[in-house]
């Protein structure tokens, strides 16, 4: 009780003070006014002055508009018709998707264009499956897939497991047996370490080298063909079925070419 | 606009064709400029996301292929194990990364970005090149590390489960730390940190786990880069 009487006090001679600070202050500021009332006045004099302007004024501005604003907004014009132009080029050449790019790629086969019944999706089937492409692209497969994380195979794998690995977005590059070492190793630097791919000989190929991702096939001559890096960067991954997580692990790592089933409980 | 309407009756015919191509060139104006900042709101964000050569752009793509091989040993381990914390470690590892691999690659896709790099691995970072070994990023292991997991069991496979995830983490800690560095798109930043405290809290549980498959007292102390060797 004896704090707050104190603290009463000692706000009753501060309200006081500040009280009269503004006044002291106001006396400056009501100077102040008629020096802006001065201005203003001084202001009305141009404004009676354009009447007498206003004569000479619309010719010099009509005179001016004739060019002066026309370059102004052709300029203008010209500039915002340059940036939605390069907008609309920027977003065509950026929304050209992975298919588009697939296309341009000289000798690729497309054969979700032409057999689309191939690509539509892998029944899991048991045991051996003929395929109508050797290489296989698509199809029914085994209900395992050929382990793809970057895996270099030394003997041929089989296509049943393959097929899986395509689904899952591998591109599985394959060469024929008898393709000389250097070229084998230059395939496989492409492919060790990088998971979605996987290498193996694959018999009879009718060319020394095949790559195939689903519904995907490209054959070339020579491992230096600028063509297999552009193959496997516009294809792994896209191209598969069951989008970017599908797994490449957890598949069948050991070679040979009769598939091996799972075993049923 | 007003004062020149009340000054007209003076000057008659000049002002009227000029005021029309003045309204014309306002109304001009007025569309040239909101094209222009339709054409700016759609080129901004076109602009200012992550390109195709961007640290972020690498470090989804990279990190990816780094995750998918934790998920690759977790899922093996969770498979072969015996060891019931080992199991259950491994198969949190396992589809953590997963789901960040999922992660990853959306940005990618949201950025209009492929998932499938141009150059060589690890070229966002800038000792990149020099983190390669056999063409395997940071901590990855080998495949013939790898056919060991699959073949080993018991103590022995554990063991080999544990050297190598920690491995794997540091090596990924270290990319983490890049992109945190150089990197500017916050929703990376986050998640990349995200990342590291999750498998620096992984490789304390994975240290403490070797440790007593190992026979030597547990410590909680914190995982030292020497430890994989």
């Amino acid at each position: 009780m004896s704090i707050s009487t104190p603290g009463g006090d000692q706000r009753r001679p501060s309200v006081v003070s500040t009280g009269k600070k503004p006044a002291a202050g106001a006396k400056p500021a009501a100077g102040a006014k008629p020096a802006s009332g001065g201005k203003s006045a001084g202001a009305g004099r141009p404004g009676a002055g354009k009447g007498a302007r206003k004569k000479i004024a619309p010719v010099k501005v009509s005179q001016g508009r004739s060019w002066g604003p026309i370059a102004l907004f052709t300029a203008v014009g010209l500039l915002a018709a340059g940036i939605i132009g390069y907008g609309a080029w920027a977003s065509f050449k950026g929304s050209r998707s992975w298919e588009e790019r697939a296309a341009e790629i000289s000798g690729i086969v497309n054969y979700r264009k032409q057999d689309p019944q191939l690509v539509q999706g892998g029944n899991h089937q048991q045991g051996p499956i003929q395929y109508t492409v050797l290489p296989p692209v698509a199809g029914p497969h085994n209900a395992a897939w050929q382990n793809c994380m970057g895996d270099v195979y030394d003997a041929p794998i089989a296509s049943e497991h393959a097929v899986h690995s395509l689904e899952h977005g591998a591109v599985w590059v394959t060469y024929r047996p008898d393709l000389p070492k250097d070229q084998i190793d230059k395939l496989a630097e492409k492919v060790r370490g990088n998971e979605k791919t996987m290498l193996s000989p694959f018999d009879k190929l009718d060319k020394p080298i095949s790559l195939q991702a689903w519904g995907y096939q490209l054959k070339v001559d020579n491992a230096d063909d600028a063509r297999i890096d552009e193959f496997i960067k516009t294809l792994r991954v896209n191209a598969s079925v069951e989008g970017p997580t599908a797994l490449c692990s957890q598949g069948i790592t050991a070679t040979g070419t009769t598939p091996r089933d799972l075993q049923q409980q | 606009m007003t004062t020149s309407a009340q000054a007209d009756p003076d000057t008659p015919r000049p002002s009227r064709p000029a005021r029309r191509y003045g309204t014309l060139a306002v109304a001009l104006a007025i569309v040239v400029g909101l094209l222009l900042g339709y054409a700016g709101g759609l080129l901004t964000p076109r602009l200012t996301r992550p390109g195709d050569a961007s640290v972020e752009a690498g470090f989804a793509r990279d990190m990816s292929s780094h995750h998918a091989q934790a998920v690759e040993m977790g899922l093996i381990a969770f498979r072969s194990s015996s060891d019931p914390a080992v199991r259950q470690l491994a198969v949190d590892i396992a589809t953590g990364q997963q789901g960040e691999i999922g992660m990853m690659q959306s940005w990618l896709r949201e950025w209009g970005l492929g998932p499938n790099r141009s150059g060589p691995p690890m070229a966002w970072m800038s000792d990149g090149a020099a983190t390669m070994k056999d063409g395997l990023m940071p901590g990855m292991a080998t495949p013939q590390e790898l056919e060991r997991l699959r073949t080993t069991q018991g103590r022995d496979h554990d063991v080999l489960f544990l050297e190598l995830m920690i491995k794997h983490h540091l090596g990924g800690v270290h990319m983490v730390d890049a992109i945190v560095e150089h990197g500017a798109e916050s929703e990376v930043i986050e998640a990349a940190t995200r990342m590291k405290n999750t498998q620096q809290g992984e490789l304390t549980n994975m240290n403490n786990l070797l440790a007593r498959l190992k026979g030597a007292p547990a410590s909680a102390e914190a995982p030292q880069p020497h430890h994989s060797n």
